[in-house]
């Protein structure tokens, strides 16, 4: 499935006297994708995502969205956009309603029905008249996604999204990113540090390091037949099951870990209780993505 | 991409939505109105033509007006930096020069409204306590009258300008509004000092340009700093305004689009 890009980054730098906050990230979003952008604090998470929506200005390099050159046709680009930044910040003074209005004039085409539409979607309409001082986190939030979708727009970007949400938010944040990008085909760029989060939200990550794109990963990839993944096995002498395996398995107290294809496992358990190895339990050990991330950044610190 | 006028209703909204812009506008009603009355009373008769109180009233509530259209003037774009809105704002199909302009248009637009209701209500209130005898030179006074409310209005417009240029490049609305007001209250000591008779190069300061009024014959008589100096005309000092206006203005403009938002 080759589809043009919805976002498309290339050689992006930043520059801050002589310090390069990002350098040199190249990178492509094909659309309908929950895209996760990943990297510990000070990574230049947030820096790449204010050069995307034209907060800060690119020193080397260009953003494409949807073709437009976030450089040269800031206009065009931004109005396929939208965004949070960090906190949902709105005017307090205005009720909801009066806020959505006042980016829904912004924005060609957004008429009184898509705002109605768009504040059932969030599910705010029964305090949207209020004044945005008297709401809680939970509903700026709402809020802040209400603003953001009321154009329609083809890639929504979210800079820490779970900031300050409690679990059942996120939860609902997350159910209602899938729910966008699976009915709207709307393209989701998320940036976070909370790899759990992360793990249960997006498609595909980007890990990003002192300003250094790592590693791309997909998620979602069904794990094929022949692929080697790492099999548990529980048993009651660990000693004894690893020689039946010729020494190529690690022993963790009673259970032995080995490197198989699935089709290998029935055979394996097969050998070990032909053998008189009690096995009590067998299972497959998904490394979570926090593991996989500390073992691409190293663990390393801010640098 | 949509239009203007949508930009300016945006900007009038965050200005006229909330409750301070409203208890400013009735504290400048208030005193317009109540001062004539106060003149009223303390001259105890009404033959005097009114004009006079009007001109007094004007001059003294354009004080207040000034701090109130600062006030505007400076939280137009500091408040949006304060506030977190900026970068919701500036995530448009908009140029952030369009932006700005439609957010000075509106500072403008508000101080016009704000003078016009100072010089309709100063005005009513005289015009029902005081003498409107039709006398001979009643034409004369009155043009007399509207020319000093004239460089009073490019007096403030040019405060406008220099709190905006500030709220813009520093971010920060209470600088805006005390750099602002400092210059309104010591332009008087910095001519007294930097005085253009003394020094060749102080006729080109902003101060020694600003108070128009007193290129007026009949302001002779208003106290220490009246009188033009020798080579200075009302041309050449608005000409000068004009150049520092147009900094003003590009500084603001400039700032503004190349500032990266960030925090």
């Amino acid at each position: 499935m080759q589809q043009e890009p919805v976002v498309r980054l290339q050689g992006v730098s930043k520059i801050i006297s002589s310090r390069s906050l990002v350098s040199d990230l190249t990178l492509d979003i094909s659309p309908g994708q929950v895209f996760g952008f990943l990297g510990p604090n000070g990574a230049g998470k947030t820096t790449t995502i204010r050069m995307m929506v034209g907060l800060m200005s690119i020193s080397k390099g260009d953003i494409f969205i949807s073709g437009h050159s976030v450089k040269n046709e800031f206009e065009e680009a931004i109005a396929q956009v939208g965004a949070i930044v960090e906190n949902p910040e709105m005017y307090k003074f205005l009720t909801g309603y009066q806020n959505l209005v006042h980016f829904a004039r912004m924005s060609p085409g957004v008429t009184k029905e898509r705002i109605a539409e768009t504040i059932e979607r969030v599910g705010l309409t029964a305090r949207i008249h209020d004044k945005v001082k008297t709401y809680s986190l939970g509903m700026r939030q709402r809020l802040g996604v209400a603003q953001a979708i009321l154009h329609r727009p083809k890639l929504l970007v979210l800079d820490e999204p779970t900031n300050g949400l409690d679990p059942q938010g996120i939860r609902e944040l997350r159910d209602y990113l899938r729910l966008l990008t699976h009915e709207e085909g709307i393209t989701v760029f998320v940036s976070s540090h909370l790899l759990s989060e992360m793990e249960l939200m997006c498609d595909t990550v980007a890990i990003i390091q002192n300003g250094k794109l790592i590693d791309v990963r997909n998620l979602r990839d069904e794990q094929g037949s022949d692929a080697l993944i790492e099999v548990a096995f529980e048993v009651d002498d660990a000693e004894r099951a690893v020689e039946l395996m010729e020494g190529e398995a690690v022993i963790q107290g009673k259970v032995i870990v080995l490197s198989l294809s699935r089709e290998q496992i029935p055979a394996v358990n097969a050998k070990l209780v032909r053998e008189g190895v009690q096995v009590y339990a067998i299972r497959s050990v998904t490394r979570t993505l926090e593991d996989q991330f500390l073992q691409v950044t190293g663990g390393g610190g801010i640098g | 991409m949509g239009s203007f006028g949508n930009l300016l209703l945006n900007e009038n909204m965050k200005v006229f939505r909330r409750v301070r812009t409203w208890i400013m506008l009735a504290i400048l009603v208030l005193i317009s109105l109540l001062m004539p009355v106060l003149m009223r009373e303390g001259m105890g008769s009404s033959d005097t033509l009114f004009w006079q109180p009007a001109a007094t009233t004007v001059q003294i509530a354009f004080f207040l007006n000034t701090i109130f259209c600062v006030v505007i003037a400076a939280e137009t774009v500091a408040g949006e930096f304060t506030w977190g809105t900026i970068k919701l704002l500036l995530i448009r199909p908009w140029s952030r020069s369009k932006i700005l302009a439609s957010k000075y248009l509106t500072v403008v637009g508000f101080s016009i409204l704000s003078t016009l209701l100072v010089i309709g209500m100063a005005m009513l209130s005289s015009y029902i306590l005081f003498s409107h005898e039709v006398s001979v030179d009643s034409s004369i006074i009155a043009a007399d009258v509207f020319t000093r409310w004239g460089y009073l209005y490019i007096d403030l417009f040019i405060t406008l300008a220099i709190a905006f240029m500030v709220s813009s490049v520093f971010r920060s609305g209470a600088l805006a509004i005390g750099l602002s007001l400092f210059i309104m209250f010591t332009q008087n000591i910095f001519s007294l000092i930097f005085n253009p008779d003394r020094y060749e190069w102080a006729k080109y300061v902003l101060f020694n340009n600003m108070n128009l009024s007193k290129y007026m014959n009949s302001s002779s008589d208003m106290g220490l700093m009246n009188g033009a100096s020798e080579g200075m005309t009302l041309g050449f000092s608005l000409a000068v305004l004009a150049a520092y206006y147009v900094i003003f203005m590009v500084i603001s403009w400039v700032v503004f689009n190349k500032r990266d938002v960030a925090g």
